[in-house]
């Protein structure tokens, strides 16, 4: 065999390399928390939404082509949510009249007769779904609320806010995705 | 004079004691301080005074609620239970790193006074010198990045009410376990570094003989047996807190715990052969080594926040001191059984595979391969991070897959090495003594299949759990017959009692895991739902306010009988709600009862989740066993001292006079 | 053949059936709702730190386990409910890392290392044999001779 009296040295050197890799590794790894979600839909076809709006219509996402959409899940239930609701209530209003803009809002873990008295006590005239939403939930990846989705006009998904959003900040994402997305 | 300034005083006493000590040691060792073990025991001595003052500070602050110390403000509270108060030491970093270096101080304290004797040697003076070093760098953790006597400045809150803690997080006040759960395992842990010390001291005086094996041998036992018992507290403790019937999810922070028990089972095997026939002492230097840089290893990966875990403390700056101790540790250990490598192989060899020392080869190898694939996966997520950029999980399925195999064979080597004698075996005497282990392996296949459970993985773990149990179960019903009560204790019969514990919990563990059912069901009050041959009854809510919470809790009834009461609390000052399972356990089966939300009214619904697994029970009383099973077997036999050698004589017996008045 | 080894066969022909009665007979049919949990069990809750899906209390968590449980439904099979949670949630959510690509290093290197210990016992084992001493020599037998006298002298 190869140097038998100094064996010992041949079979601690690929531990002390393996267990210097270890140590190595563990030093330069970033802390757990730090690490995101991943955004796993960006540029892809937005995932459909389609089916009955509390006020007794009919909402399909694939109509809105040509339009930015704002899809917010939401909870009434969820303070950050109710804290950015009037934003979007500004946001509504503000697109509406131009019609380059709409929101829709799909109610998450929720109860339906909830979202009804939510709307009519804070105001909101933009489609609101609360049927099967779970199943359209988990089409987003979506992770918790609030959470929005920008739908480009052409049907793509642009972009994600986590958290709370605010009427400038959906602008600033919508001028900032018209000079990318054609 | 504050608690603060106390206590850290303290802290730096005990680091003085600590690097003194070290210095005299070497001192000693080179022949220039002919009393140095007198002078090192006494520095000890101080190490523990200081370790202890600053404990009970520590102590004294939190039950007082002395917010002037900064560990107290952020983890104390004048609304936390008074019993919690107390355990708050060991739910954070700072406290954790203190109740470690007490429990250290008060294990190097025994080691001196267990050896006072020996005091002019070598062996002992380098092992004490290792333990200095040791108790030094804990002493420099508190005196650095984990310092728990910080002081702050309690100001009143904006509303004129006086300053109060948020208290420790809602998870850890919950459930008395928290109180036993981290001290047990750390005792388990930090008895590990009394043999790594010798073994320290045994490669550098070169004596890797027996002796500094025999030395530590009840040390280790007592050691593994307590790591044995805090794991499985543990696993009690997530599985009554967490409310899902889980109780082992291959976690980071479960896997850190984890591996110094594979590799010290291993070494507390693989050392009967060391001792019986000198061989395999390179395995059992490494063993032992390994083991106790697991254990740094894992408090590496509880405290620093690299890998994701529901059980691991907040991230903080320890990470690094940790580590490059650990690296300290690897360094030193290697670079010794690299020099000293070749003296260590002993003469002898193995004669035949199939003979005790082939089984506890073969057993350290699959200890080893075990502890290899924990490590793997555990660290696998880090590894594809720098290497690819990639996110990825490795969790239950891969740990389950690769770990099945391997406990297999383990359940079926505890069934053979018992009975294989030494050197060399036949297949007659194997035949004779293991037939009725067979048997009883098989009943309990056959058994499992007339109640109804299906599946081959969890019957071949119920056919070699018998083999194994009535393996165990043979050589102790032999002893008792041979000795009486004595057959009950000493290594090996204690030894098999722990078998016995483990075969208890490997076999809970399959059916647990293979059975399990779950159910959600949305329940208005007095409705019934059905799941697994039970009945569960939703029959009402009550709320109730205590000093740091509120909770709501739902009643309900399991096959018609006692109420259950899941529910949810608040824990305002902390922001957090957490969930409160209700268990109900037999001996057959748990139901583990959750609440999934909170109804607004009393007429509403409410969503329960039901978990049912079987057996569960059974992995508690496996890890009572296995403790109980520990005990026994540190009693001394009757044989000889454990410095004797192997060949001298048995002492007289004792002689026994006529009792004074007896007829005939 | 004497009793014992009559009783060897018989517990061995005891036990084999036992295993392949229990592999092969299905027993209670697996519902949807079983074949649900065990899938979520198998995937990690995207919010939660080291919990799977089947075991976390969130909302997104609960919502997953009805997906899951309407694509059971639906009788999607393991693989398509794994390719739709990795391409919404990520590679992260798969508890079973993939077998291709860099990943599949965590499952050849086990099988990797023990085939390599087996080999090494193997060739360990060998070699022992052939070194064998059987004889003992007549120097070995002095030494023995002296240290049993000197042992009972004390």
């Amino acid at each position: 065999m190869i140097g038998e009296e100094r064996q010992a040295v041949w079979i601690v050197l690929p531990v002390a390399v393996a267990l210097g890799l270890l140590v190595l590794l563990l030093a330069t790894g970033d802390p757990a928390s730090e690490r995101n979600n991943t955004f796993q839909l960006q540029g892809e076809v937005a995932p459909l939404i389609e089916g009955p709006t509390i006020d007794g219509g009919w909402f399909d996402i694939d109509d809105q082509r040509g339009r930015w959409v704002i899809v917010n899940f939401f909870s009434t239930t969820c303070v950050p949510c109710i804290v950015e609701h009037p934003e979007l209530v500004a946001f509504s209003d503000a697109h509406d009249v131009l019609g380059d803009a709409t929101v829709v809002s799909v109610a998450f873990d929720d109860r339906a007769e909830n979202v009804v008295e939510f709307f009519q006590d804070n105001g909101g005239s933009w489609p609101v779904l609360t049927e099967n939403t779970g199943e359209i939930a988990v089409q987003y990846g979506v992770t918790g609320v609030p959470e929005s989705y920008i739908v480009a006009p052409s049907g793509v998904i642009a972009g994600r806010f986590i958290g709370g959003l605010t009427a400038v900040a959906l602008d600033d994402a919508i001028a900032t995705l018209t000079g990318v997305d054609a | 004079m504050s608690n603060a300034t106390f206590g850290a005083g303290a802290v730096a006493f005990g680091m003085a004691c600590a690097v003194v000590g070290a210095i005299i040691v070497v001192l000693g060792l080179a022949g220039r301080r002919p009393r140095w073990f007198a002078e090192a025991t006494t520095l000890v001595f101080g190490m523990l005074a200081a370790s202890l003052a600053a404990f009970v500070v520590m102590e004294r602050a939190l039950i007082t609620r002395d917010f002037t110390v900064a560990f107290v403000a952020e983890h104390g509270s004048s609304r936390t239970p008074a019993l919690f108060n107390f355990a708050t030491l060991w739910s954070a970093l700072e406290g954790s790193i203190l109740l470690w270096t007490l429990i250290l101080c008060g294990y190097v304290v025994a080691v001196v006074v267990k050896f006072r004797r020996q005091g002019d040697d070598p062996m002992v003076g380098w092992a004490v010198l290792t333990l200095f070093i040791v108790s030094g760098f804990f002493f420099l953790l508190m005196l650095s990045v984990a310092a728990p006597f910080n002081t702050f400045d309690p100001q009143p809150l904006a509303d004129g009410t006086p300053f109060d803690g948020p208290g420790p997080n809602p998870l850890l006040q919950n459930h008395i376990l928290m109180a036993f759960h981290p001290p047990v395992l750390y005792l388990g842990y930090v008895g590990f570094t009394v043999p790594f010390a010798f073994a320290i001291s045994a490669l550098v005086t070169g004596r890797v003989g027996e002796g500094w094996l025999l030395a530590t041998r009840r040390w280790t036992v007592m050691a593994w047996g307590l790591l044995s018992l805090g794991i499985v507290l543990g696993a009690w403790w997530s599985y009554e807190t967490l409310g899902w019937g889980g109780y082992w999810a291959w976690d980071p922070v479960e896997n850190a715990s984890f591996l110094p028990w594979l590799t010290g089972t291993a070494f507390l095997h693989s050392v009967m052969v060391q001792e019986r026939r000198g061989m395999l002492r390179v395995w059992n230097l490494s063993l032992v080594i390994a083991t106790f840089s697991l254990t740094i290893l894992g408090t590496f990966i509880t405290r620093s926040g690299v890998l994701q875990s529901v059980h691991a403390f907040v991230e903080s700056g320890i990470g690094p001191a940790i580590l490059i101790f650990f690296g300290l540790i690897v360094v030193v250990s290697l670079g010794l059984i690299a020099w000293r490598g070749d003296e260590l192989r002993s003469p002898g060899r193995i004669d035949s595979p199939i003979s005790r020392e082939g089984a506890f080869l073969a057993n350290n190898v699959l200890f080893a391969a075990f502890a290899f694939v924990v490590l793997l996966g555990t660290v696998f997520p880090l590894i594809v991070e720098v290497v690819d950029g990639r996110t990825i999980s490795v969790g239950n399925p891969y740990f389950d897959q690769m770990t099945m195999p391997i406990g297999f064979a383990l359940l079926f080597l505890m069934a053979v090495a018992p009975v294989l004698p030494w050197r060399k075996a036949s297949g007659t005497l194997l035949s004779e003594r293991l037939i009725w282990p067979a048997w009883l392996g098989a009943a309990a296949m056959v058994v499992s299949l007339l109640i109804g459970a299906r599946g081959w993985a969890p019957t071949l773990a119920f056919g070699l759990g018998g083999f194994a149990g009535g393996a165990a179960l043979r050589q102790v019903v032999l002893a008792t017959r041979r000795q009486g009560w004595r057959g009950l204790v000493g290594r090996t019969n204690g030894g098999m009692i722990v078998h016995v514990g483990v075969v208890l919990i490997a076999v809970a563990f399959a059916a647990s895991n293979a059975y399990v059912r779950q159910g959600e069901f949305t329940l208005l009050p007095g409705e019934t739902a059905e799941i697994a041959g039970h009945t569960l009854t939703y029959e009402g809510s009550t709320f109730r306010e205590y000093s740091n919470r509120t909770e709501w809790r739902a009643a309900v009834s399991v096959d018609g009988g006692q109420a259950y009461e899941p529910g949810i609390a608040v824990y305002p000052f902390a922001s957090q709600t957490i969930g409160i399972p209700s268990v109900r356990s037999t001996l057959f089966d748990d139901v583990a009862l959750s609440v999934l939300s909170f109804p607004e009214t009393e007429e509403d619904d409410v969503i329960l989740r039901a978990t049912i697994q079987p057996l569960v029970m059974w992995l508690w009383i496996g890890g009572l066993v296995m403790a109980f099973g520990t005990l026994l077997a540190v009693v001394p036999g009757k044989r000889r001292q454990p410095t004797a050698p192997t060949s001298a004589r048995l002492p007289e017996p004792e002689y026994d006079p006529e009792p004074v008045g007896v007829d005939g | 053949m004497t009793r014992r080894a009559a009783s060897w066969l018989l517990v061995m022909v005891v036990a084999v059936s036992a295993l392949v009665v229990a592999a092969v007979d299905e027993g209670e049919p697996k519902t949807n709702a079983d074949r649900a949990y065990s899938l979520a069990k198998d995937f990690a809750c995207p919010v939660c730190q080291g919990q799977s899906i089947a075991e976390s209390d969130v909302p997104i968590a609960r919502t997953i386990r009805r997906n899951i449980r309407i694509w059971v439904d639906e009788g999607q099979s393991h693989a398509f409910i794994r390719d739709e949670l990795v391409s919404i949630y990520g590679e992260d959510i798969d508890y079973s890392p993939s077998t291709e690509g860099i990943s599949s290093l965590v499952w050849i290197l086990p099988i990797v290392g023990f085939v390599a210990a087996a080999a090494g016992l193997t060739i360990v084992f060998r070699r022992w044999k052939a070194e064998a001493v059987s004889e003992a020599t007549a120097a070995d037998e002095a030494i023995v001779t002296a240290a049993r006298r000197e042992r009972h002298d004390d």
